[in-house]
């Protein structure tokens, strides 16, 4: 009799894994990132575009935080592409800046930005440029986001200038700064380009190149110097390791994601007092870019709904004053819409100067792997 | 004949599905980008990761030890207690961990664990350490603790029910005589269930060679699992080769383990009937 | 009872009750107190330092799981369909398959039993980009169908071994019995060892269903976005440090995991998990 109710179970499932999906053109985005991400599409931008279009559904998954969730989405594409499928199963994807320029790379794009009126909107170097690698036409910025110094105002009375600075307060106070390393998220890493960029005399060239071989034993001097300062300091497990370390007061200052810190705050997961400063020279920031994967069976709709999201009225409504996070498109577009109040508040602790000066877009992607790859060498023996 | 056509599906299956993408796996570990042989992924993985490699190797064998210390523990407490309100208090209790997966172990653990998180503030709380001298446990022995909170219940049960279906003659006989439980436990009980309590620690051993989500949490870095390094070269410098090296080396380590257990734990085509 | 007659054990027994008492409470305290975390977190609006406590407890996040538009019960559905057929299917061949090892006299038997232990042995993301590529080529990517045979794959090692290990645990004399008394092997197999075999396969079950609920990177690989499930969104919660959400997931998915526990229970026999793998 068991046996029975197994047959009958087992017919029951392959009769259901070859249903058909209901008919309605359903648009598939994919986006890395947090969670927030993905319910700011399901339960924004989401309805908003199924109201302009009517008889479409958007359906949004998400592969988790970081360059892992940028490599999930990448991973996809490529097998699809070997695979020689006709088309994809995926429209829009959300993805950081390296797996946007391996993408490009590897011809699993589409352009589509001279199709969309707002890609007038964008006139700054990251919606060409990832990493040193060009990817004009083919991106979009969702939102930039830059990494910062976390502080404690009770705990630190005045947060280092620079990494110098940096260096003696850890000394005096060990095991209260906390960084990730180069595993489990950017914004360890961030922290050893900045480190790298103030300690090793290069300056400018790691982002605007040429690239030079020759660097790698520079590099790897001023990499010395940050073995010894992780003595002082305590490692976190990634970008949530170091928020959580916050959360809970075992750290008082360490480099976060701007638009983690704000979402944390905005979760109840961070103390309101928490402030941000940037260090000179530098931490770096990047955008997460729109793309649209080469052979996406909804092309055209991909499009309109880039352009949704790319609106002034979008990015100052859901970007700006939804998660407190800094435009995609240029500024004075989003200034525009919304009130001075709320413009301003992006910049509560770091002002626009200090942004335009201290924030910078990580190193070509040839000094990013010496790096990452030196420290592992220099630093983690 | 009919033997092998029964287990073919089942193999079928697992080569299918398995087997054949990790043999392309290892395939790519051993190619260098325009196709030729290469040991240079080796290379490189034992240049950076030699020590997670041994690391991940005393993790896990201490992970291991520690299950089985533990679960013969509590199996023998089920056998042999006498309080049999303790008794079904304990087989309540143990298997709880059983039903929390793997991610929800390393999430919970992170903030149990930490410098502030629950256990020190239970320790300070009653007065047992010191605020000052609050640890954080989030090294190798977060990954430890996690390991075995998670597995031993697994564990417990294949060896608890070993013993339950031990004659109880034995155990009597020994406990008339007046021998301490203790005794009868490692005595008697023991030898006939090492099979079984190997067996439990082989799979355990196997399965937390493959976990990511323990260490990505508790701590990543260095000395970290290898599963964490296959990770981040994947992710972070998109290095297939290498990563596929590591998984290479890991299986290998994982190999010793099942040598280890065709050697002890398996009886012969001739005894299993 | 007079006071020469007390029992002479009472005074001693105190101590041991405590001490017995005390091992429990910590075992408990080990057990649940991580999980308390999870409670905590789950209901959590408000936790930072210098609170040891949610300093605000609300709903607020179950609402965002359970927000009509998002599909978190329809994860929840999709994780438990697919765990069942990855039952329905592991047991179909396990079943056959365990009989085997168990019953006839097989070349190799260490190494088939080995070579099931494989999926669990080897970090697996590299692997499922493997399985992917030749999904998408074959068309299975997609499908809860590919999700279940890569669940399975996973899953085998339990299903086998315990299977193989509830039939070796059935007495084979009563086999010899049946067929002395006419039954053809089918007969025999399905009236007498299958039903006796019975409570080891459920165990088995049980345990092929809780790694289907615990596996989540052959599920992105080979299912998204047309399958999602419930641990996807609990693994990427965690990574992100959405603490809450993760926990609320969890709690979710303890659900059909414990009930599946109740039922398992009843069935669970000691001389079956006695076999297991050997």
């Amino acid at each position: 009799m068991r046996f029975r109710l197994m047959l009958a179970a087992a017919a029951a499932a392959a009769l259901s894994a070859a249903l058909p999906v209901a008919a309605q053109t359903t648009l598939n985005v994919i986006t890395a990132g947090d969670q927030n991400m993905v319910e700011y599409i399901t339960n924004y931008l989401g309805p908003k575009f199924e109201a302009m279009n009517p008889g479409v559904k958007v359906r949004a998954t998400g592969t988790g935080p970081g360059d892992s969730g940028s490599q999930k989405i990448y991973e996809k594409l490529s097998a699809q592409q070997k695979a020689g499928s006709a088309t994809w199963d995926t429209d829009v994807a959300v993805v950081h800046q390296r797996g946007a320029a391996t993408m490009v790379g590897e011809k699993l794009l589409m352009p589509y930005r001279n199709d969309v009126a707002a890609g007038k909107l964008v006139s700054r170097d990251t919606a060409k440029n990832a990493l040193g690698a060009n990817v004009d036409g083919y991106v979009l910025p969702m939102f930039h986001s830059q990494i910062a110094f976390a502080y404690n105002p009770d705990l630190v009375k005045a947060p280092p200038k620079s990494y110098a600075e940096l260096t003696e307060w850890v000394k005096k106070n060990p095991k209260q700064f906390g960084y990730n390393g180069v595993k489990g998220g950017m914004s360890g890493v961030g922290f050893v380009m900045g480190w790298v960029s103030a300690n090793s005399g290069l300056g400018d060239k790691l982002e605007k190149g040429p690239y030079a071989a020759g660097d790698k034993a520079t590099i790897e001097k001023s990499l010395a110097g940050l073995k010894d300062f992780n003595q002082n300091v305590v490692m976190t497990p990634g970008n949530a390791g170091t928020l959580d370390m916050l959360n809970r007061g075992e750290i008082a200052m360490g480099p976060v994601w701007v638009d983690m810190f704000y979402t944390w705050q905005a979760d109840g997961k961070m103390s309101p007092k928490i402030k941000l400063s940037l260090p000179q020279p530098g931490l770096p920031g990047q955008p997460m870019y729109y793309v649209i994967p080469a052979k996406a069976a909804n092309a055209a709709l991909a499009k309109k709904f880039i352009d949704l999201a790319e609106s002034p009225e979008v990015q100052a409504d859901g970007i700006v004053k939804q998660f407190n996070w800094y435009p995609g498109i240029d500024p004075q577009y989003v200034q525009a819409k919304l009130t001075p109040a709320a413009w301003s508040k992006l910049f509560t602790d770091i002002s626009p100067a200090d942004l335009a000066q201290y924030g910078k877009p990580f190193p070509l992607s040839e000094y990013f792997t010496d790096i990452v790859e030196w420290y592992e060498r220099v630093v983690l023996k | 004949m009919t033997g092998l056509a029964l287990i073919a599906p089942a193999l079928a299956i697992v080569v299918a599905f398995f087997i054949i993408p990790l043999g392309i796996s290892f395939a790519l570990a051993f190619r260098a980008k325009d196709g030729v042989f290469t040991l240079a992924h080796f290379e490189k993985s034992f240049e950076l990761y030699t020590t997670d490699l041994v690391f991940t190797l005393e993790i896990v064998l201490l992970s291991s030890a520690l299950i089985a210390i533990v679960a013969v523990a509590i199996a023998g407490y089920l056998t042999l207690g006498e309080n049999p309100r303790a008794v079904s208090v304990l087989r309540w209790l143990y298997r709880w961990p059983l039903f929390i997966p793997f991610v929800v172990t390393g999430q919970v653990m992170r903030t149990f664990l930490a410098k502030n998180g629950m256990l020190n503030h239970v320790l300070i709380g009653s007065g047992l350490i010191e605020p000052i001298s609050a640890q954080s446990m989030l090294d190798w022995r977060g990954i430890v603790i996690a390991f075995v909170w998670k597995q031993a219940p697994f564990v417990t049960l294949l060896v608890a029910g070993a013993m339950a279906s031990l004659d109880r003659q034995h155990i009597e006989a020994a406990r008339n005589l007046g021998a301490p439980r203790w005794r009868v436990l490692w005595d008697i009980v023991l030898p006939q269930v090492r099979g079984t309590v190997l067996v439990g620690v082989v799979l355990s051993f196997v399965t937390m060679l493959s976990v990511l989500s323990v260490p990505l949490m508790i701590n990543p870095n260095s000395p970290t699992l290898i599963t964490v390094d296959v990770a981040y070269r994947i992710n972070t410098h998109a290095d297939y080769a290498v990563a596929n090296a590591l998984c290479l080396l890991s299986l290998l380590v994982a190999a010793g383990g099942a040598a280890f257990y065709l050697r002890h734990a398996v009886k012969g085509a001739e005894a299993a009937s | 009872m007079t006071a020469a007659t007390a029992p002479l054990r009472a005074p001693a027994r105190w101590p041991r009750t405590l001490l017995i008492a005390a091992l429990l409470a910590l075992l408990a305290f080990a057990i649940f107190g991580p999980l308390a975390n999870l409670l905590l977190w789950a209901f959590a609006e408000k936790w930072y330092f210098p609170s040891k406590l949610p300093s605000e407890f609300g709903f607020a996040f179950w609402r965002r799981v359970f927000n009509p538009r998002g599909d978190a019960l329809a994860s929840l559905g999709t994780s438990i369909w697919i765990a069942v057929l990855t039952v329905i299917v592991s047991l179909a061949v396990a079943i056959p398959a365990g009989y085997a090892l168990a019953r006839l006299k097989l070349p190799f038997r260490g190494a088939i039993l080995l070579l099931f232990l494989l999926p669990q042995a080897v970090p697996n993301m590299p692997i499922y980009v493997n399985i992917a590529r030749v999904f998408y080529e074959i068309g299975l990517n997609g499908t809860v169908i590919g999700v279940v045979l890569v669940h399975a794959a996973h899953g085998l090692v339990l299903a086998v071994w315990i299977a193989s290990a509830a039939f070796a645990a059935v007495d084979a004399s009563l086999d010899e019995a049946a067929r002395n008394l006419g039954a053809s092997p089918w007969t025999c197999f399905r009236t007498v060892t299958l039903p006796l075999a019975a409570p080891g396969l459920m165990a088995s079950a049980i345990f092929v269903f809780l790694e289907s609920l615990d596996e989540f990177t052959g599920t992105y690989f080979v299912g998204v976005p047309d399958v999602t499930t419930l641990p996807l969104l609990m693994f990427n919660a965690s990574q992100g440090g959405n603490y809450q959400i993760a926990s609320i997931t969890a709690l979710l998915l303890l659900v059909p995991s414990i009930g599946f526990m109740l039922i398992v229970e009843r069935f669970l026999k000691a001389d079956v998990l006695a076999m297991v793998g050997r």
